[in-house]
């Protein structure tokens, strides 16, 4: 795969939340607002490039008995990391969402890449496999918190855009499910209409 | 991995493992140990300007300090304040807990030399969004100005004596008022008048 088919792999095929459906917890706890989301979105992105070079290179050495442990201590270093700018820099946004933040750790989605992907690759492949699933996730927040907080709030970002009585239930955890499901449900049907679309093209070459 | 694989552990294996585990403790201990060094003065610094800017907001005077620490909950450590202006003491601010719905809300209240409320502020709680976090919102905190130990009470009849429920969030609303405000403002009352002993433990002369 080239670098931008790595970046478009993490981005569509292997999305994190509506392809691979992991890492659901933290994406419905967060993306109640859309600030909180993007944030949370940056600072996954930037633990999983850091976990998944810092794995690549230190492939060759880690001994594979002891793979797991290894690679849960770089990713909590790594979020560790995060932590403390993330207290240190943006203190309104910490306070709200600091807590999801450490909970990085526990992340499916990032030791699954350094397990699946940068343990058997070199730096530069696991860099842009690292952005793209970043991208992916962080795509994926903003779409989900971009409609929680136009419905459940009638803004986005902060900034009131429709005059209605709010939609409650879609900045409670239950409609982050509802929202999940229903986001799932779309890009599969799209994905299948264009499935569709190429069986028929080819049939129509046979003919 | 086989069964095989996991007997056949060699000297080399154990020494390599154990390399790994220390390559890795003492790089991300390095890493860790700068981050923290740079961030740790500015997080301090922050977290000590933005709690004098919330308690300057509560009350009008030329100076606040400290008189002393209580624990409202077992493990949740709160102070309380006197604040004076030309050396005259113009009323008291108190910091609580109340447990609300899912969590515990911090909560700052002013009062003045007769111990009625002036102003509460809501510093940091985990509520249901859209529910209990309208305990935030002005239309609420305004309702405890002029309210008393007698009268910090929540209701839900529209008694303006007492403090109206948020419709949805009575449990956060008893948790401001009844856990947290009034006991606050209770605990400053027995020690002003000697009722209990105020306690300046070792927090206070520490220093930071």
């Amino acid at each position: 795969m080239t670098n931008w088919e790595l970046i478009k792999n993490g981005i569509f095929t292997e999305n994190t939340i509506f392809r691979l459906a992991i890492s659901l917890c933290p994406s419905i706890a967060v993306t109640n607002s859309v600030k909180n989301g993007f944030l949370m979105g940056v600072a996954v992105m930037f633990v999983q490039v850091m976990v998944n070079v810092t794995v690549s290179m230190m492939r060759n050495v880690i001994h594979p008995k002891i793979r797991i442990p290894v690679f849960m201590l770089i990713i909590s270093g790594w979020v560790s990391v995060v932590d403390m700018t993330m207290a240190a820099f943006a203190r309104e946004a910490y306070a709200q969402m600091g807590l999801y933040i450490q909970l990085i750790v526990a992340f499916a989605s990032i030791l699954a890449r350094a397990e699946l992907f940068a343990s058997k690759n070199t730096f530069v492949p696991s860099m842009f496999d690292g952005i793209g699933m970043g991208i992916g996730f962080l795509v994926a927040l903003v779409i989900l918190s971009f409609f929680r907080e136009l419905l459940g709030r009638g803004s986005v970002w902060g900034y009131a855009l429709l005059d209605f009585k709010p939609l409650l239930i879609m900045i409670m955890p239950t409609g982050g499910f509802f929202a999940v499901g229903i986001l799932m449900a779309f890009f599969n049907w799209m994905e299948q209409r264009s499935k569709i679309a190429s069986d028929k093209a080819a049939a129509h070459q046979h003919h | 991995m086989s069964r095989q694989n996991t007997d056949s552990m060699t000297g080399m294996d154990m020494f390599k493992i154990v390399a790994n585990l220390m390559l890795i403790y003492i790089a991300g201990g390095l890493i860790l140990a700068s981050v923290y060094a740079k961030t740790s003065p500015i997080i301090f610094k922050k977290a000590k300007q933005e709690k004098e800017n919330a308690l300057k907001e509560m009350i009008e005077a030329d100076s606040i300090k400290e008189m002393g620490e209580w624990y409202p909950y077992p493990r949740k450590h709160a102070e309380y304040y006197k604040a004076t202006t030309d050396g005259k003491t113009v009323g008291y601010i108190i910091e609580t807990f109340g447990k609300g719905y899912s969590s515990y809300i911090n909560i700052l209240v002013s009062v003045n030399t007769d111990l009625v409320v002036q102003k509460i502020n809501v510093l940091h709680h985990a509520e249901t969004p859209g529910l209990g976090d309208e305990i935030e919102k002005d239309y609420f905190k305004d309702q405890f100005k002029g309210k008393t130990i007698e009268t910090l009470k929540v209701v839900k009849d529209g008694d303006l004596t007492y403090v109206q429920a948020i419709s949805g969030a009575t449990i956060s609303s008893r948790a401001v008022t009844e856990a947290g405000v009034r006991p606050a403002v209770q605990m400053l009352s027995d020690i002003l008048s000697g009722k209990i002993k105020a306690e300046t433990g070792k927090h206070g002369e520490e220093g930071h």
